[in-house]
């Protein structure tokens, strides 16, 4: 087993994401148009609302989260959405693949389109809304990014567990996670205005303490981002294991075939 | 060592109500550099079968060696070894037949020059040079088909498993396919696993046959002795002019079955051989115009099998 070898099983799903987005025109609304709406409409929001530069900032920091969030754990979920919408998820596992591969291969796609958001959305927040994206200094945006790409990670994972436990319909229960998530972790408000029992909830995100952490920077209080970090880290070490332990499964009832028909 | 062994595979599928027992104590072995055939009708198992054997899925029960490894532990190393070309094959549908080749090959852990060079010959050796550049989804049934088969060759496995590899092919690929299978097996020397419904190809391909009914392996040995197991004849037909005792027919050593038309006898003979002479001197006194011989076939075997 060579180094390379390993290496090209991972990059096979950088290469295949790659390819299928480059040639299909939904990549260009996920890259661009989506995150556009998104950030123009709760930028325009803030001018109505005739809120001060801070809060801009606050609003921007989770609007410009959210896009990245969500391009880079489709990548992730397109490890099996791709491979379910041509019927080809056999090839990929009679294959000598794991699934550290591919969500490794699939994350670097994803790692690499959210980095492009990001900037487009930051250089557009800074043009529109005069919102100083590195106010905090070049690390902390890196750390921010590395923490919403792992999330994104566990998330994309949780799609491909619910498809390969439940079938072609599932990926639907999935996505609902971005919504509970994007409701609990203070996307567009603090958290503190949550009721109590979603409080204690939003402390198991690790969107919740990635957002304070970004923010702390604007003046927006403390923050607890090694913990956030770790409560990521715990939850992509805890979904990659389940991700096998679901591509088990699916070999023992026979959803392998299934999804392949 | 044989290349495959199996040992009471059992499958069953999740149902609605209850579960449904596809498999049922599965026992083979399957030696290495042997093409073995497994027959059986729609939804006999074969496609099951083979897709345990490939590790593609796990069986409930039973043990699986294949390549000398247990299969139900050591499933990474043996996947590195094998490689399976499934019948009604898809691939990613926006990729070309070259991006889903070259995909198919990095899952291999190919890479770099060897990588591209695989890639060429299974384009070559399949015909696909003019669709190098059509995304999958363009494709015709057959021209998917030789994708699937191009694949199936690109880490050079031990073990080839072909599910129906000419099913969709007009005659002529389907010609140059059994050909290439047969040249791939005898160059590399490998093993072939493979499931057909069209009958001369199993008689021209396989060493032995398997042959499945309803989950259950019904016959298992050369197409000879699957032939001579079954008793399944010669079939011999003599029309005839004039009047003949059909008793003497019947008591001809050999003669299995007889059946009598206006003008025509048929009659199905085991391999004893002598029958020819006896049955010219059972028509003394009538005229014969016309005998015939037709060696069984497969298709036969398969008839009988599958009641
Ligand atoms: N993933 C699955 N889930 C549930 N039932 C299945 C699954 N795959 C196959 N079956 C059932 O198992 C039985 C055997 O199917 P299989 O595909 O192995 O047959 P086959 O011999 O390959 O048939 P064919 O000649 O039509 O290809 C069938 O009754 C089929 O309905
Ligand atoms: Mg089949």
């Amino acid at each position: 087993m060579s180094w390379r070898g390993e290496l090209n099983k991972v990059y096979s799903a950088t290469y295949k994401n790659w390819i299928i987005s480059k040639r299909n025109a939904f990549t260009l609304f996920e890259l661009v148009f989506w995150p556009f709406i998104g950030l123009i409409s709760i930028g325009l929001l803030t001018r109505f609302l005739e809120v001060g530069d801070d809060m801009v900032a606050f609003v921007l920091v989770g609007a410009i989260a959210l896009s990245i969030l969500q391009i880079s754990q489709i990548d992730v979920a397109y490890i099996l959405l791709f491979d379910l919408w041509s019927k080809s998820i056999k090839q990929t596992f009679v294959a000598p693949i794991r699934g550290y591969h591919l969500v490794l291969g699939a994350m670097l796609f994803g790692v690499i389109r959210g980095v492009a958001v990001f900037l487009v959305l930051a250089a557009a927040s800074r043009h529109l809304f005069g919102f100083d994206f590195l106010a905090g200094g070049v690390v902390t945006v890196i750390v921010f990014l590395a923490g919403t790409f792992i999330t994104a990670a566990s998330i994309g994972m949780v799609v491909c567990i619910s498809i390969l436990l439940f079938g072609q319909r599932a990926d639907v229960a999935a996505w609902t996670l971005s919504g509970i998530m994007m409701l609990v972790s203070g996307v567009y408000y603090p958290v503190s205005i949550l009721p109590g029992p979603l409080q204690i909830l939003s402390k198991s995100i690790p969107l919740t303490y990635l957002l304070e952490y970004y923010r702390s920077a604007y003046g927006y209080g403390d923050h607890q981002i090694l913990l956030g970090i770790a409560i990521a880290l715990l939850y992509f070490a805890a979904s990659l294991l389940i991700l096998n332990l679901a591509i088990e499964r699916a070999r023992r009832t026979g959803m392998m075939l299934r999804l392949s028909e | 060592m044989p290349a495959l062994r199996a040992e009471k595979i059992t499958k069953s599928f999740r149902g609605l109500f209850k579960d449904k027992k596809v498999l049922f104590d599965i026992s083979l072995s399957i030696e290495e550099g042997e093409i073995f055939g497994i027959l059986g009708p729609n939804g006999a198992g074969k496609t099951t079968l083979m897709s345990i054997f490939s590790t593609l899925i796990r069986p409930d029960g039973g043990s699986l060696e294949v390549l000398g490894r247990d299969a139900l532990r050591d499933t990474h190393a043996i996947r590195e070894r094998i490689n399976i070309s499934s019948g009604n094959p898809n691939f990613p549908w926006s990729l070309t037949v070259r991006e889903n080749l070259r995909h198919s090959a990095m899952l291999y852990g190919m890479y770099g020059r060897s990588l591209s060079k695989s890639v060429d010959e299974a384009i070559s050796a399949f015909e696909l040079g003019s669709q190098s550049d059509a995304k999958f989804e363009t494709l015709s049934t057959g021209q998917k088909q030789r994708v699937s088969l191009a694949k199936s060759i690109l880490n050079r496995p031990k073990i080839l498993f072909l599910d129906e590899p000419t099913s969709g092919l007009d005659p002529e690929m389907a010609m140059k396919t059994r050909d290439l299978i047969k040249r791939i097996y005898q160059e590399e020397e490998i093993t072939v696993v493979l499931t057909t419904h069209y009958m001369p190809e199993a008689e021209e391909l396989c060493d032995r046959i398997a042959f499945l009914r309803e989950g259950r392996l019904v016959a298992l040995g050369t197409p000879a002795e699957l032939k001579r197991a079954l008793q399944i004849g010669h079939r011999i037909f003599v029309n005839y002019d004039g009047e003949i005792d059909p008793l003497k027919l019947r008591i001809i050593p050999g003669v299995m079955e007889v059946r009598e038309l206006p003008g025509r006898v048929e009659m199905v003979f085991d391999h004893s051989g002598r029958a020819v002479s006896s049955i010219i001197k059972a028509f003394e006194g009538a005229d014969i115009l016309d005998i015939g011989i037709e060696e069984p076939d497969l298709e036969d075997v398969f008839l009988e099998l599958a009641r």
